[in-house]
Formats: C-alpha cells, sequence, structure tokens
C-alpha cells in the first residue's frame, strides 16, 4: 500500500492527527496551514504570519496567500474523501474575495459540491471573526483520477 | 506626458518597489522583469518550499495563483502610472492547462485591458522558463482573468516621491 494511502486510512481512523497531512506538503508548511478535527468536521487554520502579509500598510493578508491556503484546504479535505487517495490535481480555482483579510488567523470550512468519478466541485469558505461574514469564498474543481472515459 | 516636468522613475521602478513592500511576495522571490504601458512580466523562481505534491516536485496551484494575482495587481498600476492606486482583488479565476514542470521557474504576463473609473480588468498567461537541461515548452501553463477594484488612498497618489 502506498504512503500516501496508509496515511489518510491512519487519519480516518484518528489514530494520525490530520496535520500530518499537512507536513508533507512544503508549500502548505511554507503558508503555515493547520488542520484540526472538530468531530467528524475538519478545520483548516491560517495562523496569523507576517509572511503572509499583502498591503504592509493596513496590514492586509496577501490575497494569493489565502488563496493557496484554501486550495491546499480542499485538497486534503477531497484526499480524505476519496477512496483511492491520490493527490487531486487543480483544474481551476476561482476566488471571490468579500472584506479584507486582515492581519488575524484566518478560518476556512469546504464542502464537497459533487464528487464525481474523475473530477470533484469543491466550495470553500474563509473567515476571521464570524463564519457567517466570510473574508473570501473559492470554487474549484480538481482532477482526481487519470483514467479516460473509456476506462 | 503632460507639461508636469518628467516622473525621475519608470513603471519598472514603480513595480519593482511595489512588490518589495510586500512580505508575501518577496518570499515569493518575484522579480517583476518588464513593465510596459498596460503589462507587466513577473517571474517566480523554482523553490522546494513552494512544492504542492511531495512524490512529484510540482509547484502549488496556490503559489502560481499569488504570482497571478500580484502581476495582476502590478499591470493596474502601469496603466494608472505616474498616479498610484492600491488595487485589491475582487475576484480572480485560474485554468490550471498543465503541471509547471520542476526545476522551472514560471512567467506570468499580465494585462490590464480595461480601466474604468472604480474596476480595473486583468488578463494573465503563465509561461514556464527553460533550464540548462531542459528547454521551455511554448505551451502555456495556465490562464488567469480578474477584476481589481481602484482605490484612490487621498495623499498616496504617488508611491515614489
Amino acid at each position: 500500500m502506498d504512503a500516501l494511502k496508509t496515511l489518510v486510512e491512519s487519519c480516518r481512523r484518528g489514530e494520525t492527527p490530520y496535520q500530518m497531512l499537512i507536513e508533507r506538503v512544503p508549500y502548505a508548511r511554507f503558508l503555515g496551514i493547520e488542520a484540526v478535527a472538530r468531530g467528524e468536521e475538519l478545520l483548516f487554520i491560517l495562523p496569523k504570519s507576517d509572511t503572509n502579509l499583502g498591503n504592509p500598510t493596513l496590514p492586509a493578508l496577501h490575497g494569493g496567500a489565502v488563496a493557496g491556503f484554501l486550495e491546499q484546504a480542499a485538497i486534503i479535505f477531497l484526499l480524505l474523501e476519496m477512496g483511492e487517495p491520490r493527490v487531486p490535481k487543480t483544474i481551476d480555482f476561482t476566488m471571490d474575495y468579500l472584506r479584507a483579510g486582515h492581519f488575524r488567523d484566518t478560518f476556512a470550512e469546504c464542502r464537497v459540491t459533487r464528487l464525481g468519478r474523475r473530477v470533484a466541485n469543491v466550495h470553500i469558505s474563509a473567515w476571521q471573526v464570524r463564519r457567517a461574514e466570510p473574508i473570501a469564498i473559492a470554487r474549484a474543481h480538481f482532477l482526481l483520477s487519470e483514467e479516460t472515459a473509456s476506462d | 506626458m503632460t507639461s508636469r516636468d518628467a516622473p525621475e522613475y519608470t513603471r519598472l521602478d514603480i513595480c519593482k518597489r511595489f512588490v518589495a513592500s510586500v512580505k508575501h511576495s518577496t518570499l515569493l522571490e518575484l522579480d517583476v522583469l518588464e513593465a510596459g504601458q498596460d503589462s507587466v512580466r513577473v517571474r517566480m523562481p523554482y523553490q522546494d518550499k513552494l512544492v504542492g505534491n511531495p512524490d512529484t516536485g510540482v509547484t502549488h496551484g496556490g503559489a502560481i495563483f499569488a504570482l497571478m494575482d500580484q502581476a495582476g495587481g502590478l499591470a493596474n498600476a502601469c496603466l494608472i502610472f505616474p498616479d498610484f492606486e492600491i488595487t485589491p482583488t475582487i475576484d480572480m479565476r485560474v485554468d490550471h492547462l498543465r503541471a509547471p514542470r520542476p526545476g522551472h521557474a514560471v512567467v506570468c504576463e499580465a494585462h490590464c485591458y480595461r480601466l474604468s473609473q472604480h474596476v480595473a480588468f486583468v488578463r494573465m498567461s503563465v509561461f514556464e522558463e527553460s533550464t540548462d537541461e531542459e528547454p521551455a515548452s511554448d505551451d502555456l501553463l495556465a490562464t488567469g482573468l480578474a477584476t481589481y477594484m481602484r482605490m484612490k488612498l487621498p495623499g498616496v497618489s504617488k508611491v515614489v516621491n
């Protein structure tokens, strides 16, 4: 069995913290992403860090850092949903910035709108103060399998 | 150019200074190669810390997204030049046409094709550079489409003074 599948199954059983799925991804460590289980829900956190600052005078988070955070959150979320976990490939990623991302912790949650055999559609929401006041929402498609339609 | 004195700084100066002030962009090692009337070319070297899939070494889509978002903002600055405004992103869509090859730097070309009173509209394309071992492919890596909001900050009309 491959290492990623072993890790995902261990996380699912609660024997390994979800954070281990983050730690294996260099870019996720670069942003400083954290993943914590809340019951059966998964919450993603981007702790405030000056390395993710965009506008220095406001100060505000870099929109690209927030987008990267949400994309990585969706990838981890999908890995845990997939029967045969393989790192999903981003097909497209669409980000709506609703409020300034202030210099404070940012949270994200994912919702899989459709999990097909080859393509998944995921909605991701990010907030800082209240879940009901998102600072950004994203919608993305991921390629889950390289199988052709005839396979 | 108007009858005012010609500014002593260029669009490229403005863009480089802008990027230098953005902590996250300096950590992505973004380098502005060219700045035209309404467009820029921004380079991001291949970096181990930006890898999204440790099994393949492919750069994370989020890092490409951040490069494109920053390049779009610079394209706006070029068209707004010699004035300066900050232009927070309203929305942006990126299509990842194919994975960037490990080891190759990527270059984003961003073009602000419409600047209305309140909104800037930008298109981006991302290509890869050649390495010593492998020539660059002509194929696009990613395309992007974004809108930005123009914010005229009183007293901050010039980035350089």
